[in-house]
């Protein structure tokens, strides 16, 4: 009976989150396409949605982040002008790295850890090494200097951002 | 069947990862992002909607740049406004005299910016009207001051446009002065890039960049923007061109919509001659293809033997 009530209350807690991640995703699309570019620094913006990815894999694990982060991602292709795929195979490719620190139980420790924006940057970077690779042309011999300068700043912008879930899930000292 | 549902258990991070880029590439290879139709359409005019709620927040840095820009655009108007008068006489009795043939001057369609979106290094802008307005995918927007871009989608009361600092852009562009033309690309940062021009040409520090008759997508002579460095670089062929854009993407507020579209059967016959180049290409890499197989197959006999 006990362990009757316990699954219950696990899944409830299960569904909670993922209702909690729709509603964030939503949310995070909508500031990305409104309000972002208020705190743009010479045309490079972060990529918040980047973070929410990383949060999910580093959560529930490397199965539930990918199918968030296609989610996630095709439906910033869908609002936003891009070629639809291109966020989702990012973002996939991103929750599927951020996956690889998952660890049972252990999920804020990591959050709240300088490790976390750590495999933000690892994964910003990689993102936006295949994002830019989409928009390469042959003729374009500049990818590897637009890269360093746009690619690497956007990477740094993010995980300067990612500092505020990793402050919220800091272990607090007690007295 | 055990086995394979264990195998299955096993790998499924794996096996979902791949299956969704699979999803993922064929989506990409499906859709092109100057298709925007349908569902897609509607989104747009949801988001202008909602974007346009947020249009009314004030940017200090950018209302300063516009007062300091209008007030030196109201000195040069009103200096210009001085020599266009004498211009006005001069061109009648001139016209009368060698019968000037008047260029086709567009209709143009005054919109308001009401969003901005930096999608990864791209920029568009949202304007306020739409197809109710007659305006259509493809019909170029400039300010007084130049270029802005071009309209790459619409729904009923909004459009979508996207601005020349974009590394999809690339416009034919001339030298007003010298009438040298070349190619404007954008590869970052608040300049853009004049390409293709052979050091020969004669293409200086303070000349106007305009659009070229060459262009399939603007109408011929609209300001692009200023040239600011011109130099020849050691061991390249071309000069190295960088001009400065005319219009201040960072203070723009209203535009005007040129109802101008490319020519059908201009753009059909660019579009075969492409299909018939990648078609070239392709056979040409199988050939290829074909070649270094047999020329394998003969190495890896000739070392049996």
């Amino acid at each position: 009976m006990m362990n009757l009530l316990q699954d219950t209350q696990l899944k409830r807690n299960e569904v909670r989150r993922y209702i909690t991640y729709a509603i964030l995703s939503v949310v995070l699309i909508i500031v990305n396409l409104t309000v972002l570019d208020f705190v743009a620094i010479g045309n490079i913006t972060p990529d918040l949605l980047l973070i929410l990815c990383v949060w999910i894999s580093i959560q529930e694990g490397q199965f539930i982040g990918v199918f968030a982060a296609f989610i996630i991602g095709l439906t910033l292709d869908i609002v936003s002008i891009d070629v639809i795929g291109t966020n989702a195979l990012t973002k996939i490719l991103v929750a599927f790295v951020a996956g690889f620190f998952y660890r049972e139980g252990e999920a804020f420790k990591t959050i709240g850890s300088y490790k976390f924006l750590l495999i933000v940057f690892g994964t910003a970077v990689l993102h936006n090494l295949l994002y830019n690779f989409f928009y390469l042309k042959v003729s374009d011999a500049s990818f590897v200097t637009f890269f360093m300068k746009y690619g690497i700043a956007t990477a740094l912008y993010t995980t300067v951002l990612g500092i505020f879930p990793m402050l919220s899930k800091i272990p607090r000292k007690g007295y | 069947m055990q086995g394979l549902i264990d195998f299955v258990i096993k790998f499924k991070n794996y096996i979902s990862f791949v299956a969704l880029v699979v999803i993922s590439l064929s989506l990409i290879s499906m859709g092109s992002i100057n298709k925007i139709g349908g569902f897609r359409t509607i989104v747009i005019g949801s988001m202008g909607w909602f974007q346009e709620i947020f249009a009314w927040v004030p940017n200090p840095t950018a209302v300063k740049n516009e007062n300091k820009a209008l007030r030196e655009l109201n000195l040069q108007l009103s200096t210009e406004v001085t020599r266009m008068r004498e211009a006005v006489v001069e061109n009648r009795s001139l016209r009368g005299m060698l019968f000037y043939a008047q260029k086709p001057e567009y209709p143009f369609e005054t919109v308001e910016i009401v969003g901005r979106t930096t999608l990864q290094m791209r920029d568009y802008m949202m304007i306020n009207k739409g197809k109710n307005s007659g305006l259509l995918e493809g019909m170029p927007v400039r300010t007084d001051a130049g270029l802005v871009g071009i309209l790459i989608g619409a729904s009923n009361n909004y459009g979508l446009l996207e601005v020349i600092l974009n590394r999809d852009i690339k416009i034919s562009a001339k030298c007003q002065r010298s009438q040298y033309s070349g190619l404007i690309v954008w590869e970052g940062g608040e300049f853009l890039l004049m390409k293709n021009v052979p050091k020969s040409y004669d293409i200086k520090t303070g000349d106007i960049i305009v659009t070229s008759n060459y262009s399939q997508k603007y109408p011929e002579n609209i300001p692009i923007g200023e040239v600011i460095v011109s130099r020849e670089e050691k061991g390249e062929l071309f000069l190295k061109i960088v001009v400065k854009p005319l219009v201040n993407f960072a203070t723009i507020e209203q535009a005007f919509v040129l109802k101008h579209l490319p020519n059908p059967e201009k753009s059909l016959l660019i579009t075969e001659i492409d299909d018939k180049l990648k078609l070239r290409k392709l056979e040409a890499k199988k050939t290829d293809k074909i070649y270094f197989e047999k020329k394998k197959k003969t190495q890896t006999e000739n070392k049996k033997q």
